[in-house]
């Protein structure tokens, strides 16, 4: 009975040394994110992890004195820092300072002598001049304003032989590229992304989605009637859902297919996909999920530079962030009402390292800063994109201070250590990051490095093996001759 | 003895002299099949933990050298069992001991050529690895002929016959391990059930 009263005191003991000893900064940081925060690691497991981002506020309507968004669409953040909102339910733009403390709300513009406006906007970008592009989906046209709200241009009722003549023109997404291209993702357009010139004429269009044949589908189609196959769904390709460009012109589109590993596209201006997906697994959102939730959809994408991209999946309300590879660096956000937790997501948006996220539902843009683990990633992908091998390495062994299970710091240290010329160790950590292919490049380094030093004592001890035998031959030879000399009697 | 363990070398170079011989010259072995059994276990498990990275796309975490010799050791004495009741019934010459000896000497070119692919495979880069999976597809089809060679020698069957008791006795197997399953089943049920009365007469009492 003693010894188990001792036991007993000192589990309660123990207990209460760990809860004042480390409670603190653990329930802190747990508390903080009202979201799990996890990653997939090489064996497609859902891992735990440390936040990368952590809601920061919100940027409501009512705070910054306009009243509260209603619906708002689409957002975008400017070169200069300023954040547009496109408040569709309010028809009306919202554009504030890079502190996101000052709005300036432009409703109306003057359009052939006469006051217009908008009718049901669904998406807004902002050109380096900080000219406006606005999908005014029920108006059927592409408003382009100057930063003063004047009108710049208008594009619609776009001509082609490539389109039929009761073409319905109904823009939802627009992106600009540098050379005032305009790409717009357009309803019931299932040819891929419209593109125009910088004039607003029509030049057709770029990435189409293609439509892959399901061979269950098509074994029904098989033994169907004819009038159950009118009843069936269309083979048609997906519309795309979203749009947005990086720095080199490229277009990053997203897709609601179901069932397809390419829901992000990156186009190059031939319109072929060139999206990089050399990570353990596609480009796609969560890796497991409930089959009543369903898999990731993508209803927006937005470039964070140097090959970065975070993709917002509706169906869960998370953020998933990229690099140029196709690794998945972190997860963020959810569903709920918490801060930090979306109603109905919208828009992704990047303010510095700061990422916003457009609450269609709530009305709100949360604020994600950031944390430590996050920015440290950020820092060390950036880095290793620009080719600063060891500022880069530096980085991501911070890092792994912060999370030893980070696959993909273990793969970024090895690939700085394979451009230092320091194989053996470059190996190690491809290992540990469960990355074959530059596995093999290092140790085919690494091998013909070990093979040239040592070709000298290898060829020696060859010679010497191979002068060993031929003597031991020779004696043995000799010997057996003797022997039977011996025996014949000579 | 040294013959002994020499003979299994023999079979897999000649093999319908070699089959032959280990039935009718009685130069076959249970102790031998046991070993070459044993030694396959070993190159499955020293694959499976040692081949090199670039190969092995097993997770160590879940490596578990017992339920090795289970998947390695269980279908075969299953096919062996299978394939004894097929060829009884088919007018086959072999006896169970017959089969089994077949079937282990049939396995020695794996048993030959994993542990140095293995080996070997831990200094390959991506290009070479071509060898290391079509030298064990060598061995695995090695495998396959010697055990069609065997079996047809070991009953005295045409080589149409063997491949109908071949595929009968995989059929076979998928009966008997569907009837394990059925009988297991059915005494968890029975167990469940006689509990269950206990239960109810402790109850009532």
């Amino acid at each position: 009975m003693p010894a188990k009263k001792l036991i007993a005191f000192v589990a309660a003991v123990s207990l209460l040394l760990t809860g004042l000893g480390s409670g603190e900064p653990a329930a802190a940081s747990s508390t903080a994110a009202p979201y799990e925060s996890y990653n997939y690691n090489y064996w497609e497991e859902a891992t735990p992890m440390p936040a990368a981002y952590l809601p920061e506020g919100y940027i409501t309507g009512k705070n910054l004195g306009i009243g509260e968004f209603l619906e708002p669409a689409d957002m975008h953040v400017s070169s200069s820092g300023r954040l547009y909102v496109l408040d569709t339910g309010n028809q009306r733009i919202v554009q504030m300072n890079p502190d996101w403390t000052e709005a300036k709300v432009i409703t109306t513009f003057e359009h052939e002598g006469k006051e217009d406006t908008f009718s049901n906007p669904s998406g807004i970008f902002v050109d380096h001049d900080e000219k406006m592009y606005i999908a005014d989906t029920d108006h059927q046209r592409i408003v382009i304003l100057t930063p003063e709200g004047k009108l710049a241009g208008m594009i619609q009722n776009p001509e082609s032989e490539v389109l039929p003549e009761d073409f319905k023109f109904i823009p939802l997404k627009v992106t600009v590229d540098k050379a005032n291209r305009i790409f717009v993702v357009a309803r019931g357009v299932y040819e891929g992304i419209m593109q125009f010139d910088e004039d607003g004429s029509f030049i057709g269009y770029v990435g189409t989605i293609k439509v892959k044949r399901n061979y269950a589908d098509y074994l029904w189609r098989l033994v169907s009637t004819k009038a159950q196959k009118a009843q069936m769904r269309l083979f048609i390709p997906t519309e795309f859902s979203n749009v947005d460009i990086d720095e080199k012109g490229f277009v990053y589109a997203t897709n609601i297919d179901i069932g397809s590993e390419e829901l992000i596209k990156r186009l190059n201006p031939a319109g072929q996909d060139v999206l990089k997906r050399l990570g353990y697994y596609p480009v796609a959102g969560d890796v497991y999920f409930r089959r009543t939730t369903g898999p990731s959809k993508f209803i927006d994408v937005k470039v964070l530079g140097d090959g970065m991209y975070s993709g917002l999946d509706s169906t869960q309300g998370r953020v998933f962030t990229y690099d140029e590879n196709g690794n998945l660096l972190y997860i963020f956000g959810g569903k709920g009402n918490q801060l930090g937790l979306f109603k109905t997501p919208a828009a992704v948006e990047m303010a510095g390292e700061k990422q916003l996220v457009l609450d269609r539902g709530k009305g709100n843009i949360v604020v994600f800063k950031p944390t430590v683990f996050g920015s440290r990633v950020n820092e060390a992908v950036r880095h290793h994109y620009r080719g600063e091998a060891d500022e880069a390495e530096t980085a991501w062994e911070q890092v792994l201070q912060l999370n030893a299970n980070y696959d993909i710091a273990y793969t970024g240290i090895g690939k700085a250590k394979l451009m230092n010329q320091e194989n053996k160790e470059a190996l190690t950590y491809f290992k540990l990051g469960m990355d074959r292919k530059n596995y093999s490049v290092a140790y085919k380094r690494y091998r013909r490095e070990v093979m040239k030093e040592h070709f000298g004592t290898v060829l020696s001890l060859l010679l010497a093996a191979g002068a060993a035998f031929a003597g031991f031959r020779m004696v043995r030879h000799w010997k057996l001759r003797r022997e039977r000399n011996h025996e014949t009697g000579f | 003895m040294k013959q002994d363990f020499k003979f299994p070398l023999y079979v897999i170079l000649h093999p319908f002299d070699g089959f032959w011989d280990m039935k009718y010259e009685n130069r076959g072995r249970l102790r031998v099949a046991a070993v070459i059994l044993f030694l396959l276990v070993l190159a499955m498990i020293l694959q499976k933990q040692y081949a090199g990275f670039l190969v092995n796309y097993n997770d160590f975490r879940r490596l578990n050298s017992l339920s090795e010799l289970v998947f390695v050791l269980a279908p075969l004495l299953l096919w062996c069992i299978a394939n004894w009741s097929v060829t009884t019934l088919m007018g086959g010459e072999g006896k169970f001991r017959d089969i089994l000896m077949a079937t282990s000497y049939a396995l020695v070119p794996l048993v030959l050529i994993y542990p140095p692919m293995t080996l070997f495979s831990r200094f390959m880069v991506q290009e070479e690895t071509v060898f290391y999976y079509l030298l064990n597809t060598a061995a695995v089809f090695w495998f396959i002929g010697l055990l069609f060679v065997g079996i047809m020698t070991v009953h005295q069957y045409s080589p149409s016959k063997t491949i109908l008791t071949i595929f009968l006795s995989v059929v076979v197997m998928g009966i008997i391990v569907f009837l394990g399953t059925l009988i297991f089943s059915m005494l968890q049920q029975i167990a469940e059930f006689v509990i269950n009365v206990y239960r109810e007469i402790i109850f009532r009492a």
